[in-house]
């Protein structure tokens, strides 16, 4: 593999084979690059094993205010001693000129035999030509030296001084070439050349939820099919979502095990007085039993989106209609790979010309065609409120097996006449989901609402 | 959906001349699902509507009839007899007023035949008898029984042996101490006396709707049964019985009628029912033109019997098909005689144009400008728990909307509001790669005669160097981009939010939200190791209604 090399890269390696350790500032005024040029350089190089960063820690000294003071008028006992070397002086004098160091002063000369006490007179005895601390301080204070030629012991006592030296910790980093490096040759490649086949780093697409992009694709797809969207609440009174669809009260589907009963919330306005009396009497006909309003009043959240477009026919009565409900609906379910309290449906209805079975199947099978299943089958089944009823049944060349999607029928003329509806209504629907999980190969449908950002910002959007 | 197990050898002896495969491909065209097969097993799930899809025997009827083995009404021969009476006491009358019943006799009893028949008995107990409520069955060995009998009441200290016991027990205690008695117990009230029916000798026979005599015990020695029936409705008790007696005449029993007499109770007649239906209406509904001849056909391969009359199709229902109620049914019954797989799908030109609500194409369009800000939209559940929408992030709860018995301990409560969802997502993903920039938009809940639904949407922004501007400027270009509109952000409190780096969101005078850095009670709560800023606003009043 030929090796390409960026501008920056070369002028690094350029220089460090001349200078083979070297700090990124030095980089800097070396290769006349920028502070940010050279940071990534040494980072692009570094990933390519062509340089070594050594990280190194020394310590710099500076003076502190004792330090600083000393520095520019001598150590205080230096002083003392040249207060003192042309005979005796008077201690009151000595400690007016000393101020506050007269003591430290007075103490370590005493200690070294360098002075005598007469009296209230101070009178020198030996003269010493060098004090330990004192060459390193001069040394610091010109800011010349290296750590070498520091003497330890001295700087030992300097630094049990107080406030005469001040410590700073200096990170270094050095720079320089690995032995793969050193015999590379960077003027062979091209001008201006970059490395095309290095691994670039990840970064992550924003993006609308997966399952929000089905939602919106069947969306579309029955809306080019004739189709308009009607909306409705996702808290319900049992009135629209069991009553009115012909499920009597007693039914077990409407027990708390499956439905979602608000705590302690009803409705006042459930419906006008001659849709409540036409739903009352054509359950006492239907299903012979007491029918009570208060139980069509408590909220349940909705179990299908069914509720919606029911709601809908009976206010509007149309004479020629498409429309559909798209939408959360609930179940209590335990939740497992299978089964979610909460999950989408769509549901529509065709009401007028051609509101026959077949065309309602034909419907279907152009929607499934849309989303890619070609595969299909019709088997009977059962809704409470409508006849006949059917399912489509899809083949998963995945599983190797029929699996069951939308259901369909015509709305039994229990549900339709105490509603004034006159019109034979055809009405499908399903779960999203399932499509959902069929588009993206999935078995467990948890995943939609996980919100596992390795999953959603890896999900193929194009399916 | 119940779900009924079978057997292919034993279907096939039932319904004669028919190959396991015919069997298997026409099930699901009676509307019975395969759950699972496993060689001779099968088990399939059957409507509840039909409850006579409960055994084989049932389910063999409909065969015959798709495979065109046998044909028309399945008529039920009840022969008259005076030996069996059943009289009625008026005291029933308030507790559970209604008896019926049949007997069946020289039948041969199996092992397979017990478990079909007990799976029957459930059904009808489960579906149409409303967990026994409305109606329930007693099926009983004839021979250990003396007629005639009485449908009486007794009071609850009255001692009788129960099935499945070898010693006596009193009401009480079979209502305290058996599964069935706590189970179905609730049905009587508190009402002091109880149902019971005692044969000629005063033997207790049953005592509905809770438990038979030991003694009338069904075993594979039985050959004769007394089947009784009680209920609060003397047609669902009716009904109930219609369809045990269709099913033990076609396990090869001989029906007996019995006479009862008393308050209100008479003797059942399980007649066949008449049902005028129009060619059209089944032609119009299903698409299809077919001949009165071919509808006749389609009724008889149902096991339904019709004849042609000038008012239309007049179709006789026998009494076990309940299930219909009047010409869309029979419109069913067609399309499943003639074959649901024989109906080809149409596809007419709409007559409507078809259009996206503008709520939802506001939404995408909000939804596509937070995407085109580097924002990953994020769906959680409008069910909640207490846990995240309140303890995590400190607020207050008020106006909870619970839901009663949820059986998920996650989703017992409707959320207020979105952003708790979304730091419990950040919170998910704390070893995903940095920025993690989420939005969700979803519906939010609010006690107000009943119950008020408003779109919000919430932002939340995560990284080791978000701050409060960054997440504002979002703000910012979401409301100009999506809406046209200014916002301000004045200094304000919330209980998620870190004080003094939280504001209120303010457009043309109206407050829509919150916006600020999360505090770090709640993000240390969730362990999430970077700050978090985020808002959440109020799009119904903003751009909806």
């Amino acid at each position: 593999m030929s090796q390409v090399f960026h501008e920056i890269e070369k002028k690094i390696i350029s220089v460090l084979k001349t200078d083979s350790k070297l700090n990124p500032e030095k980089l800097e005024e070396l290769t006349q690059l920028s502070p940010d040029q050279i940071r990534r350089g040494i980072e692009w190089l570094k990933l390519k094993n062509l340089a070594i960063v050594n990280e190194i820690q020394s310590v710099h000294y500076s003076l502190g205010n004792n330090g600083l003071e000393s520095y520019q008028k001598g150590l205080p006992e230096r002083r003392l001693l040249d207060l003192v070397r042309n005979g005796p002086v008077k201690i009151s004098e000595i400690q007016q000129q000393l101020g506050s160091v007269f003591g430290p002063a007075m103490g370590l000369a005493k200690k070294n035999n360098w002075i005598e006490t007469q009296g209230n007179e101070i009178s020198l005895k030996n003269y010493p030509s060098v004090i330990p601390g004192e060459k390193t301080l001069k040394q610091i204070g010109e800011e010349k030296y290296s750590e070498s030629q520091i003497d330890q012991n001295d700087l030992k006592i300097l630094l049990q001084r107080p406030d005469f030296l001040v410590e700073n910790i200096v990170k270094i980093k050095e720079i320089s070439l690995s032995d793969n490096a050193k015999s590379l040759d960077i003027t062979s490649s091209a001008q201006g050349a970059i490395d095309v086949e290095a691994k670039a780093p990840e970064v992550f697409v924003a993006r609308t939820h997966p399952l929000r992009d089905t939602i919106d694709e069947i969306r579309e797809i029955f809306v080019t099919l004739g189709f308009s969207e009607i909306y409705g609440n996702m808290t319900q009174p049992s009135f629209w979502n069991f009553d009115a669809l012909f499920t009597p009260q007693d039914h077990p589907a409407r027990e708390l095990q499956d439905t979602f009963y608000l705590d302690g919330v009803s409705s006042k306005i459930i419906g006008t007085k001659e849709q409540i009396r036409n739903v009352s009497n054509s359950h006492k006909k239907g299903w012979r039993y007491y029918w009570d309003i208060n139980e069509a009043r408590k909220m349940v959240l909705r179990t299908h989106t069914t509720c919606v477009t029911i709601k809908h026919l009976a206010e509007n009565k149309p004479e020629e209609a498409r429309v559909f409900s798209l939408g959360p609906v609930f179940r209590n379910e335990k939740v497992s790979y299978k089964h979610l309290v909460e999950f989408n449906q769509i549901e529509g209805v065709v009401v007028g010309t051609n509101a026959n079975l077949r065309n309602l199947m034909g419907i279907q099978r152009e929607f499934y065609r849309r989303i890619g299943i070609t595969k299909i089958k019709f088997w009977p089944t059962f809704f409470p409120y409508t006849e006949p009823s059917l399912q489509t049944m899809v083949y998963n060349e995945r599983l190797g097996k029929w699996v069951e999607l939308f259901g369909m029928g015509i709305f039994r003329p229990e549900v339709t006449k105490p509603l004034g509806i006159n019109k034979p209504v055809l009405a499908w629907g399903g779960g999203i989901e399932r499509i959902a999980m069929l588009k993206y190969g999935l078995d467990d449908v948890r995943e939609f609402y996980n919100n596992n950002l390795t999953w959603l910002r890896g999900a193929t959007k194009c399916r | 959906m119940p779900v009924v197990e079978l057997s292919y050898s034993r279907l096939q002896k039932l319904v004669g001349r028919a190959s396991k495969k015919q069997i298997s491909e026409s099930l699901p065209f009676l509307g019975l699902d395969i759950e699972s097969e496993e060689k001779d097993l099968v088990r399939v799930e059957y409507s509840p509507n039909r409850p006579d899809y409960s055994t084989d025997f049932g389910i063999s009827l409909g065969l015959q009839g798709l495979l065109g083995i046998k044909t028309g009404s399945y008529k039920l021969k009840i022969k008259k007899s005076n030996d069996y009476k059943i009289s009625v006491n008026p005291s029933v009358s308030k507790i559970r007023p209604f008896v019926t019943g049949i007997i069946a006799r020289n039948g041969k009893i199996d092992d397979k035949i017990i478990k079909q028949l007990m799976a029957m008995q459930e059904d009808l107990h489960f579906g149409i008898g409303r967990k026994r409520k409305k109606s329930s069955i007693g099926i009983h060995d004839l021979d250990k029984i003396s007629f005639p009998l009485t449908y009486t009441t007794s009071n609850r200290n009255f001692k009788f042996v129960p099935l499945n016991s070898e010693k006596e027990s009193t009401i009480s205690e079979i209502l305290q101490n058996t599964e069935v008695g706590q189970d179905y117990g609730s049905i009587l009230g508190n009402s002091s006396k109880v149902p019971i029916i005692l044969d000629s000798n005063g033997q207790t026979v049953s005592f509905p709707p809770i438990i038979n005599a030991a003694i009338t015990t069904v075993t594979t020695k039985t050959k004769n049964l007394f089947v009784e029936v009680t209920g609060i409705n003397k047609d669902d008790a009716e009904d109930m019985l219609s369809v045990v007696a269709t099913i033990l005449q076609t396990a090869g029993f001989d029906l007996v009628s019995i006479n009862i007499k008393g308050t209100k109770n008479t003797t059942p007649k399980l007649a066949e029912r008449k049902i005028i239906v129009n060619p059209s209406l089944i032609n119009e509904s299903l698409g299809l033109d077919l001949k009165n001849s071919e509808i006749i056909t389609s009724l008889k391969k149902s096991r339904l019997d019709a004849t042609i009359t000038k008012k239309g199709i007049i179709c006789n229902i026998p009494a076990y098909r309940f299930d219909i109620f009047g010409p869309m049914d029979l419109v069913e019954e067609v399309a499943l005689g003639y074959g649901i797989e024989k109906l080809t799908p149409l596809l007419s030109p709409s007559q409507t144009l078809g259009h996206v609500n503008p709520k939802s194409s506001k939404l995408k369009s909000t939804s596509l400008t937070l995407v085109g800000l580097g924002y990953l939209e994020a769906l959680n559940s409008s069910l909640t728990s207490k846990k995240i929408l309140y303890e995590m992030t400190n607020r207050k709860p008020e106006n909870i909307i619970s839901v009663l018995d949820s059986k998920s301990q996650e989703h017992t409560i409707l959320r207020d509001s979105i952003l708790p969802g979304l730091l419990e997502n950040l919170s998910r993903n704390i070893h995903s790669q940095y920025p993690q920039k989420l939005f969700e938009v979803g519906t939010v809940f609010s006690k107000n005669n009943p119950v008020d639904e408003k779109i919000h949407l919430a932002v939340v922004c995560a990284h080791q160097d978000v701050h409060f501007t960054e997440v504002k400027s979002i703000l910012q270009a979401l409301m100009k981009t999506s809406f046209d509109l200014q916002v301000d952000t004045k200094t304000f409190s919330h209980e998620t939010f870190e004080e003094g780096k939280t504001a209120s969101i303010i457009s043309e005078g109206k407050n829509i939200g919150v916006i600020g850095e999360i505090n770090s009670k709640t993000i240390e709560g969730y362990k999430i190791r970077v700050p978090v800023v985020g808002f959440e606003i109020n799009l119904s009043g903003l751009i909806f209604d």
